[in-house]
């Protein structure tokens, strides 16, 4: 069998998330109750048997590191292989178009080096799917093309950012914009296969010009470059702003969507905490929410993420909210469409109402 | 390997038929406990939290299970080059092999173990019970002692003294006498099964117990009147807490119940001494659409969609529409089929319980429900 790397840019943020981004790169956004998005690449990479990462970290990595740390949940802490901290440059605005600029890859050219592989899956680390890479490798293989592109279908591209792809009959990719658009879209999935080879002599030519991406490269040489696509046909989350990061969350509340993202074969793996189980006490009402371990709840909660360890007292109400870890919510309080950070806390009788796309952010440590 | 000062010995091999079910397939050690623990987590976990970094493991009794749960001892960070968690089964030698014939016929097959550690105190333990204790400070009042042997003990009932192995102790703590499930109990201080021995008595008293035929090879039974008849400084130390027994069906339901009962069971939300697991990665557990969830425990990777009241719900549990459970414990991995009603039960890991069926009764005794157990123990 070819043997594949991966490699995951997690040093692009941008500022429409406010507080809950100052501190934490977006791959270190805590998802789903108990998830961190990077944990869908990483184990995307790692349920097809890929155990050599490279990660390439901005300069705020503190939680990132914090929560892949030598790889143990993804079994890449490993003598042959492993997951490779790969600092990225640090320089400019936080950009949400710095996903694999060729300045990190020719920085951490090395990397390419490690094992001798066939093949490098890159992958962002802000859409949220479960992708079997087992079949991206056996269709790029097919394709026979030095590159392959992953993307879904669009049925609406309106309000989406990101690269547009326009096929040829043959699948291969005709030309790709960065425009937005509306209507059916073949949207890219921040998501590739690239032949090693290829990859090394990218490094190579555009050294001098390492402010661009590999995207930038690739779609700049479609003329000369075929570059082959699939078609994944599954769930896929973006989270591009906060109003993303809510409707991810009112999707994973569907549990047909929850069943996909967490149910199937290939499971999501996260950093493990040993919480307690949840704990309902008299008074509590759950109605259609997603609750991880060590909550205490005696309150109202109703379509909402809590995260672990989360108290709810009695007469607390959430609705519409997304409450992260070890966050007081006291008696009496009310919120709907808030996001709570970690360890915040809301006094007795406090009522924080925002809007479902534009929710108000409790931030990290914050005590209302 | 490096001198340690104390090590632990947990007997994890014995059968715990009194579990009837859920010791069919699976040690007693490793039957699942809260939701999302197994028995022998609150053993191991007390022995890290208490500093105690080498813990030998006896197994024999249908150990894949528990094999598989402990793997490298990385879930309690008992992973280590130099200690951490060691299994160890009856063994065949030149002269053949021999199933352990009792607790200290374990310990006897291991001095080799042991030694290798060269360690000055050895704790050994039962894994069978419900308590959080710092090991350490009962170390520290066996160094104090001078002791030869200490056994932690706790202050029973006087009407169900006889049922435990009963001390009898003088004003400093010294054991004058012990009697095994005495008639007429003298005190009420039962052994909690928790034994630290100073190594060179311990691996003196096995070896002559060994060439002791009568013997039945146990540490309550031979062990400890044989030390005492010998004179050794034997000490008691008191245990004031929360200590259950999960041995039979009765108390592994109770004491389960208890912990959703603040300032009384056991307290499972203390960070401070974390009851570590080998926990699974499930995502966090739904509620969905009518399900209702009232005075419970529910785990990750669990479906609610009937209504859970005082119960206990083990990590990917799939309580269906019109489900109605109370009263009960729903083990891992079991899966109720819609319109099914539980009371006062418990439901095996890995079952999955047919449409509109009704289990339990709300009196007499808790029903264990056993049906279309998954086939596949892992």
């Amino acid at each position: 069998m070819k043997k594949t790397i991966g490699l995951i840019s997690a040093n692009y943020s941008n500022d429409t998330f406010g507080e809950l981004t100052t501190r934490r790169t977006l791959a270190s956004l805590p998802f789903a109750g108990r998830y961190r998005i990077v944990d869908f690449p990483l184990s995307n990479m790692a349920n097809a048997g890929i155990d050599t990462v490279g990660l390439i970290t901005p300069h705020n990595a503190r939680s990132l590191l914090d929560h892949v740390g030598v790889g143990r949940p993804w079994g890449m802490d490993k003598k042959r292989g492993g997951l490779f901290v790969l600092p990225g440059a640090v320089y400019g605005m936080r950009t949400k178009t710095g996903k694999f600029l060729m300045r990190d890859l020719v920085k951490n050219g090395r990397f390419f080096y490690k094992d001798d592989a066939d093949y490098v899956i890159l992958s962002g680390s802000s859409k949220i799917y479960n992708m079997d890479f087992k079949d991206l490798i056996e269709a790029h293989e097919k394709n026979g093309t030095p590159v392959t592109f992953a993307y879904t279908q669009l049925k609406e591209a309106a309000g989406y950012e990101g690269l547009f792809l326009t096929l040829k009959r043959n699948g291969k990719i005709k030309s790709a914009t960065q425009k937005p658009t509306t209507g059916k879209a073949n949207y890219f999935l921040d998501c590739m296969i690239v032949n090693r080879e290829f990859l090394i002599n990218c490094t190579k030519w555009y050294e001098a010009l390492d402010f661009m991406s590999l995207t930038e490269v690739i779609v700049d040489n479609l003329a000369d470059i075929e570059v082959g696509t699939f078609l994944f046909r599954g769930y896929v989350g973006v989270v591009d702003n906060i109003s993303d990061y809510m409707q991810v969350h009112r999707d994973v509340l569907q549990p047909s969507i929850a069943h996909e993202l967490f149910g199937a074969e290939r499971k999501i793996f996260t950093r493990v905490q040993d919480s307690a189980p949840t704990l309902y006490k008299k008074g509590a009402s759950v109605k259609s929410s997603l609750v991880a371990t060590g909550c205490i709840i005696e309150g109202e909660v109703e379509n909402s993420i809590l995260f672990r360890d989360v108290t709810i007292k009695p007469g607390a109400v959430v609705k519409n909210s997304i409450v992260m870890q070890h966050t007081v919510i006291e008696a009496g309080a009310v919120i709907e469409n808030v996001v709570c950070d970690k360890y915040s806390s809301l006094g007795s009788g406090m009522q924080l109402v925002g809007q479902p796309d534009q929710p108000l952010i409790v931030s990290k440590d914050q005590k209302f | 390997m490096k001198k340690k000062e104390c090590i632990a010995m947990l007997l994890a091999g014995g059968q715990g038929s009194r579990l009837n079910a859920l010791t069919k397939n699976n040690a007693k050690p490793a039957v699942s406990f809260g939701g999302k623990y197994r028995i022998i987590d609150f053993s191991l976990s007390n022995c890290v939290n208490s500093g105690i970094d080498t813990v030998g493991v006896l197994i024999q009794y249908r150990p894949l299970i528990l094999n598989h749960y402990l793997g490298t001892g990385d879930a309690w960070d008992l992973d280590s080059s130099n200690g951490g968690v060691h299994l160890l089964p009856p063994y065949a030698t030149e002269t053949g092999g021999q199933w352990y014939a009792g607790t200290a016929d374990a310990i006897y097959h291991n001095i080799d173990f042991i030694s290798a550690y060269d360690p000055e105190y050895v704790l050994i333990l039962s894994g069978d019970h419900l308590y959080k204790m710092d090991y350490d400070k009962m170390l520290a009042a066996h160094k104090a002692n001078n002791a030869d042997l200490t056994v932690s003990v706790i202050e029973v009932p006087w009407d169900e003294a006889s049922r435990f192995g009963i001390m009898s102790t003088d004003e400093e703590g010294r054991i004058v006498k012990f009697a095994e499930k005495p008639a007429q109990p003298e005190s009420n201080l039962a052994s909690m099964g928790i034994y630290i021995f100073s190594w060179p008595v311990l691996k003196q008293a096995l070896l002559e117990d060994h060439e002791d035929a009568a013997s039945d090879k146990d540490f309550g039974k031979n062990i400890i009147p044989k030390l005492l008849a010998e004179g050794k400084n034997l000490f008691s130390y008191r245990f004031e807490g929360y200590w259950k027994d999960v041995g039979t069906i009765d108390s592994y339901y109770e004491a389960q119940m208890e912990l959703m009962d603040e300032g009384t069971g056991f307290d499972i939300f203390d960070r401070k001494n974390r009851v570590f697991s080998n926990s699974n990665i499930y995502p966090p557990h739904q509620v969905v659409g009518a399900g209702s969830i009232a005075e419970s425990m529910v785990c990750n990777g669990c479906i609610i969609e009937g209504e859970v009241k005082h119960s206990i719900i083990g990590f990917n549990c799939v309580i269906e529409e019109g489900c109605v459970i109370e009263h009960s414990i729903v083990l891992p991995n079991s899966h109720i089929r819609k319109g099914t009603k539980l009371v006062r039960c418990i439901v095996n890991e890995g079952c999955t319980l047919m449409e509109d069926s009704n289990y339990g009764s709300r009196s007499g005794d808790i029903t264990l429900v056993n049906d279309n157990p998954k086939s596949d123990l892992l």
